[in-house]
C-alpha cells in the first residue's frame, strides 16, 4: 500500500470524515484547525477558520454543501463547505463532544460534555427553521445525567441518534421527542467512537474495554465482537468487504514504555464474519484516534496522536484475500 | 426520744415472753434454695471440678525467683494459645521451681488442646515440655492389661495427590496468577492452547507457590498458608502464622519453614516456623532478625538435615527432631556463605582472608563432619557457590585482585565432586561476570561475560580428562540471564526487563542458534519440568501494558500468545523425580522411534481434528453472517422510498447512481520534475 500522508495538524488528530461520495476528507484536531482535502491526492482544499479550542468532531452533509463542528471552545458551528464561510454559531455551556447531521441534512444534532457543574445535554436543531438557529433554541434537549455521552451518530432514517456513554452502554435517542427508544449494555468501560455502515444498518462500537462490537441500528442486536489487547480507539465498517478496520492505542502516560520502534502504532484488519484480525498497518507514531473507510471501499485513513492523517490505498491482493473456510 | 410510757398497750403481748418467731410446726417452705441462694450455691466447689480442665507440662525451666515472672510470662504466651488459663501453680523446693507445673484452663475442651499441640514444643536446646491431663496420670496408672483397639480417626481422602501426572496426553500444569493477583488459575499446557483446571477468585492474597514435587499448591493469606492439591485443588493443610510473607518446603516435602517478621519476640520465637506437612504441626520456632537472604535455612537433598548461617556460626539441625546435630553449633569464623550440594550430604562454605591466612573454601561431610576437601584461595574479594544439579559439580566463582594489578578478575575454581580427592580446575575469565549456570543433568555450563552493550556468552564442557574446554562463544548478545532446559543440552539466553526480551534460544550439543525471537519487556521466562516448551511472559508487577505470556517449543519455535488482563505470575507445576531406573529409561529411548510414530499420528489426527472444528466452524459463522446481512438489505431494500423522499428524490444508494448529475472535473496532479540545463545547441 502507498500511503498518502496529509500534515496539517500540529496537535493530535481527534476525527476525520470523508464525504458521501469520497472526494472529499475532512479533519479536525486538537489545535483548533479544521481542513479539507482531496482524497484522490492528499492536497488540501481549504480550512474553516473560527474555533478558538480543540475541535473534537465534524460532519459534513449528504450534499457536501454544509460542514459541522463541535469543538471545546463551547461551541457548535455550521459552515458552507465550498466557500469555508462560518454559517452559524451555537454558543453551549460546555464542550462539544459529538456531532452530527442527519440523513435528509436538515436535522442537526451535537451534544455537550458533564463539565464544570453543567450536565452532559443532546441538542437537535432544525435547520429549516431558522429561528432555532438565530435564538440558539434546539426544538429537544435531552439530559444525560448518569453517564456522559461520549460518541453518537444518526440512525439509518433520522428517526433517533445512536449514542455510546462513558459507562459503556448505548442508547437511542428519538429525534422526535428526545426520549430513549432502546437501550443496551455490552461494553464494560467507556465507547470511544461509533461509526455507521454505508448502509446505515449497523453500527461498530470502538471502546476503552480492548474490544470493537457490531450492533444492529434498528434493534441494537450484538451481532459480533472483536478483541484486542489495547483500548480501542476507533473502529470503522467496509462498504465492500466484509472487513472492519480497528485503531487504538494506550493511556497517553504508557505510550513511552511501549516499544519505540519507529511507526509501531498499527491499524488492524479483522474479518467481520469471523471475528479474526488477519492484517495490520504500521505507520503512526503514535496512538491511532480515528479511523474511516472511503465510501468506495478501495482506500481508508487513520489520524493519529502524532497530528498526521494518512491514506492508504488497498493493494490488488487485500481484494482477494480470503481467510481459510 | 418519746416516752414508751404513753404507748397504748398491744394486744397479745405478755411481758415476760419473747415473741415466738420460729415457724409453726408444720410449715413447708416453698422457696427454694436455688431461688434464695442461687449465686452463692454456684460456688460451691464441686468434687469433680476442674480437674478435667488442668494439665501438667513437664521439663519446664527451673528457675530462681528473679526469673519466674519471666518464665511465667513464657509460660502464659505459648499455653494462652489454647484457651483462658485460669489457674496456674508452679511448685517450688529450695528457692527454684521444680521443673513440672500445673496450669488449668476454663474448660475440658482447651486442655486436650493444649495438649495435642504443646505436647513435644522445643522451647529450647535442654527443655521439650511435656504436657499431659491431669487426670490421664490416674488413667495411665490404671491402664488395663488387655490390650483394646484404639478408635479409627475418620480418614481424610483428598484423592490422588498425584492425579496430574495420569494425564493422558502428558501434559504438565503451570498456575496462572492474573488480574492484579485477583484470580488465580492452574492450566494443563497443550500446544494449541491452555485447558483451564481450575480457576478461583482471590484464592491467594499475594502470590503461589508449588512444593518442590509438585504435590501441593502453597497459596498465602494473612493468617497464614493453605495448602491444596489432588484433582480437586481439595484444601488439604492450613498452616496458622500471622502475617506470613515467605515460605520454603523441604526437598522431600515432608516440612513446610514459614516466615513472618510480625511474630517474633525474645521470649517466644516465632519469626521462622517449621511444620510437619502431613499432621499440620509446629515443629519448631527460630528467631530471625531479618530476611534478607531467604531461604535463611538450607536443606539437604534428602530432608534430612537443615542448617543456617550466622555471625561465625554454622548451625545444623536433623530431622525430624529439630535439634542441633550432636547438640552444638559450629563455629566457623567469619563465614560468609554456604550451600548444600544438590546431590549428597556435604556442604559448602568459604572464609574469607583473615591477616594470614588466606580465604578458603571447604567441603564437609554430614553428619561426620570430616572435611573432605579445602582450598586456598589469594586475593580474594568476593566468591559465590554454584552447585551442578546433581551434586556432580561446584562451582565457586571467585573475584580477585591479583597482586599488583588494580583490576578485578574472576577465576572459576570448578571442584569434580565424582572424582576421587575431588580435584579442582581452574578456568581465568577476563571479563566481568553477568551471569553463570551449570547444564542440569550435563557436565557443561554457560556464562555470560563482558559489559552492556558488548556482552558475550561462552560455554564450556567439563571433560573427563581433567580439562575444561571451551567450546564456542557468541558475541554481542543481547542477554542478561540464562535458562538451562531442566533436561539439560538446550538453552535460552534472555534480556530481561531492560533489555527489552530479546531472547535466544541455543542447542548446546554444537552449539548452534536454534532461533533468535524477542518477547517485548519480557519480565521472565520458564522452562516446563520436561524441558519440551518455553513460556516467556510480561507480568503486570513489572510492566503494566501488554501482560501476556507467550509458549515456546524448545527449539524457540512460537506457539502461542495468551493475553491476561493484568498478567502477574506464570509457574509450572514441578514433577516428582522419575520411578524408572538408568536400564528401564534406556529401554525406552531404545523404542523411542516406535513410541515416536505412534504419538505423530495422535498429533496429526488431532491437528486434523482441530483445523475440521475450525473449518466447520468458520462455515457456520460466515454463513450466519450473510443470512444476517441479506436481511438486513431486505429491510434496506423495503425503506428505498423513505430514502429518496429525505433526500428530495436525489437517489444516493449507489455511489453511482447519480451519473447523469456528475460534473467531469479535469485536476491536474504533480508528478515529477526534471531540470535540463540548457548547454551549447548541438
Amino acid at each position: 500500500m502507498r500511503p498518502i500522508l496529509l500534515q496539517g495538524h500540529e496537535r493530535s488528530i481527534t476525527q476525520i470524515k470523508y464525504n458521501r461520495e469520497g472526494d472529499l476528507i475532512f479533519s479536525v484536531a486538537k489545535d483548533t484547525v479544521v481542513n479539507a482535502w482531496y482524497s484522490a491526492n492528499g492536497e488540501r482544499l481549504g480550512t474553516y477558520n473560527g474555533h478558538t479550542g480543540a475541535v473534537w468532531c465534524v460532519d459534513v452533509d449528504w450534499d457536501t454543501k454544509h460542514v459541522l463542528t463541535g469543538s471545546a471552545d463551547n461551541s457548535c458551528r455550521l459552515w458552507d463547505c465550498q466557500t469555508g464561510k462560518q454559517l452559524a454559531l451555537l454558543k453551549t455551556s460546555s464542550a462539544v463532544r459529538t456531532c452530527g447531521f442527519d440523513f435528509s441534512g436538515n436535522i442537526i444534532m451535537y451534544s455537550t460534555d458533564k463539565q464544570m457543574g453543567y450536565q452532559c445535554f443532546l441538542h437537535y436543531f432544525d435547520l429549516r427553521d431558522p429561528s432555532q438557529i438565530e435564538d440558539n433554541e434546539p426544538y429537544v434537549k435531552v439530559p444525560c445525567s448518569e453517564s456522559k455521552i461520549t460518541s453518537a451518530v444518526w440512525g439509518p432514517l433520522g428517526e433517533y441518534v445512536i449514542a455510546g456513554h462513558e459507562n459503556g452502554e448505548i442508547n437511542q435517542f428519538s429525534a422526535k421527542s428526545g426520549e430513549i427508544i432502546k437501550t443496551v449494555k455490552e461494553h464494560t468501560k467507556q465507547i470511544n467512537d461509533i461509526q455507521t455502515s454505508i448502509d446505515l444498518t449497523m453500527v461498530i462500537t470502538a471502546s476503552k474495554d480492548n474490544t470493537a462490537k457490531l450492533f444492529d441500528s434498528y434493534t441494537l442486536d450484538h451481532i459480533k465482537t472483536f478483541k484486542t489487547e489495547r483500548p480501542v480507539n476507533s473502529a470503522a465498517v467496509s462498504p465492500i468487504m466484509d472487513h472492519v478496520v480497528m485503531g487504538g492505542g494506550q493511556e497517553a502516560m504508557e505510550v513511552t514504555t511501549t516499544s519505540t520502534r519507529i511507526g509501531k502504532f498499527e491499524a488492524r484488519f479483522f474479518h467481520a464474519a469471523f471475528e479474526e484480525e488477519f492484517g495490520r498497518v504500521k505507520g503512526h507514531f503514535g496512538p491511532i484516534n480515528c479511523v474511516a473507510f472511503h465510501p468506495d471501499g478501495k482506500s481508508y485513513s487513520s489520524g493519529g496522536e502524532d497530528g498526521y492523517v494518512r491514506i492508504h490505498y488497498f493493494d490488488p491482493q487485500y481484494f482477494e484475500f480470503e481467510i481459510e473456510s | 426520744m418519746r416516752d414508751t410510757e404513753n404507748m397504748p398497750a398491744e394486744a397479745e403481748f405478755d411481758e415476760d415472753e419473747e415473741p415466738s418467731f420460729s415457724d409453726p410446726e408444720d410449715f413447708v417452705d416453698d422457696v427454694t434454695e436455688e431461688e434464695l441462694l442461687g449465686d452463692l450455691l454456684k460456688e460451691k466447689p464441686q468434687e469433680a471440678d476442674g480437674i478435667d480442665s488442668v494439665v501438667v507440662v513437664d521439663n519446664v525451666p527451673q528457675v530462681g525467683a528473679e526469673r519466674l515472672e519471666k518464665l511465667k510470662n513464657v509460660i502464659h504466651k505459648i499455653f494462652s494459645k489454647f484457651g483462658k488459663i485460669t489457674n496456674e501453680f508452679y511448685p517450688e523446693a529450695e528457692g527454684k521451681t521444680k521443673g513440672y507445673i500445673f496450669l488449668e484452663y476454663s474448660c475440658p475442651a482447651h486442655a486436650l488442646e493444649a495438649v495435642k499441640n504443646a505436647d513435644g514444643y522445643k522451647l529450647d536446646k535442654q527443655h521439650t515440655f511435656r504436657v499431659n491431663i491431669f487426670t490421664d496420670f490416674d488413667k495411665y496408672m490404671n491402664i488395663s492389661d488387655e490390650w483394646e483397639t484404639p478408635e479409627k480417626q475418620p480418614f481424610k481422602d483428598f484423592g490422588n495427590l498425584r492425579h496430574w501426572l495420569e494425564d493422558a496426553d502428558c501434559r504438565d500444569q503451570y498456575s496462572v496468577i492474573f488480574e492484579s493477583g485477583e484470580r488465580t488459575g492452574i492450566f494443563a499446557n497443550d500446544a494449541k492452547e491452555p485447558i483451564v483446571v481450575e480457576e478461583r477468585a482471590r484464592w491467594t492474597e499475594t502470590y503461589v507457590r508449588w512444593s518442590p514435587r509438585g504435590t501441593y499448591l502453597a497459596t498465602f493469606h494473612q493468617r497464614g498458608i493453605a495448602l491444596w492439591g489432588g484433582e480437586k485443588f481439595k484444601q488439604i493443610q492450613r498452616f496458622s502464622h500471622q502475617g506470613v510473607q515467605l515460605i520454603d518446603f523441604s526437598p522431600c516435602e515432608r516440612y513446610l519453614v514459614t516466615f513472618s517478621p510480625l511474630m517474633d519476640t525474645k521470649d517466644d520465637p516465632q519469626a521462622i516456623i517449621i511444620w510437619d506437612v502431613l499432621t499440620g504441626q509446629k515443629k519448631r520456632g527460630f528467631h530471625c532478625e531479618s530476611s534478607a537472604h531467604w531461604p535463611i535455612f538450607k536443606w539437604s537433598h534428602d530432608g534430612k538435615f537443615f542448617a543456617r548461617m550466622t555471625q561465625d556460626t554454622l548451625s545444623i539441625y536433623e530431622t525430624p527432631s529439630m535439634g542441633l546435630l550432636d547438640k552444638k553449633s559450629l563455629k566457623i569464623t567469619g563465614i560468609k556463605d554456604f550451600s548444600w550440594s544438590p546431590g549428597d550430604n556435604i556442604i559448602a562454605f568459604w572464609v574469607p582472608e583473615d591477616k594470614d591466612i588466606p580465604a578458603r573454601v571447604t567441603l564437609m561431610q554430614l553428619p561426620s563432619r570430616q572435611e573432605i576437601r579445602v582450598r586456598n584461595l589469594f586475593n580474594v574479594v568476593d566468591c559465590k557457590l554454584h552447585w551442578q544439579k546433581n551434586g556432580d559439580y561446584l562451582c565457586v566463582k571467585v573475584d580477585r585482585t591479583p597482586k599488583g594489578t588494580q583490576g578485578m578478575v574472576t577465576n572459576f575454581e570448578i571442584f569434580r565432586m565424582r572424582e576421587k580427592q575431588v580435584p579442582v580446575d581452574v578456568v581465568e575469565m577476563k571479563e566481568g561476570i553477568i551471569a553463570f549456570a551449570w547444564e542440569p543433568n550435563g557436565s557443561k555450563f554457560a556464562v555470560l561475560h563482558g559489559e552492556s552493550p558488548r556482552i558475550n556468552s561462552s560455554f564450556y564442557h567439563v571433560k573427563n580428562n581433567g580439562k575444561i574446554e571451551l567450546i564456542k562463544t557468541f558475541d554481542k548478545q543481547q542477554a542478561n540471564s540464562i535458562f538451562w532446559s531442566p533436561q539439560g543440552q538446550f538453552l535460552v539466553l534472555a534480556g530481561l526487563r531492560s533489555m527489552n526480551g530479546a531472547l535466544a534460544f541455543v542447542d548446546t550439543s554444537d552449539c548452534t542458534m536454534m532461533n533468535i525471537a524477542e518477547h517485548y519487556m519480557a519480565s521472565d521466562v520458564e522452562w516446563d519440568p520436561t524441558g519440551r516448551y518455553v513460556v516467556t511472559s510480561v507480568s503486570w508487577w513489572s510492566h503494566k501494558v501488554d501482560n501476556a505470556f507467550w509458549l515456546w517449543t524448545f527449539q524457540g519455535r512460537l506457539l502461542q500468545k495468551n493475553n491476561k488482563d493484568r498478567f502477574c505470575q506464570l509457574l509450572w507445576r514441578p514433577r516428582p523425580p522419575t520411578l524408572l531406573d538408568v536400564e528401564q529409561i534406556k529401554l525406552i529411548k531404545k523404542d523411542l522411534k516406535k513410541y515416536s510414530k505412534i504419538f505423530e499420528q495422535k498429533d496429526r489426527l488431532s491437528q486434523s481434528k482441530a483445523s475440521k472444528e475450525l473449518v466447520d466452524r468458520r462455515r457456520t459463522m460466515i454463513e450466519e453472517y450473510h443470512a444476517y446481512r441479506e436481511n438486513a438489505q431486505k429491510i434496506y431494500q423495503e425503506q428505498r422510498v423513505l430514502r429518496l423522499d429525505l433526500r428530495g428524490g436525489v437517489d444516493t444508494d449507489e455511489l453511482d447512481s447519480n451519473v447523469e448529475d456528475w460534473e467531469e472535473e479535469t485536476i491536474e496532479f504533480f508528478v515529477n520534475e526534471e531540470i535540463i540545463p540548457l548547454g551549447e545547441q548541438v
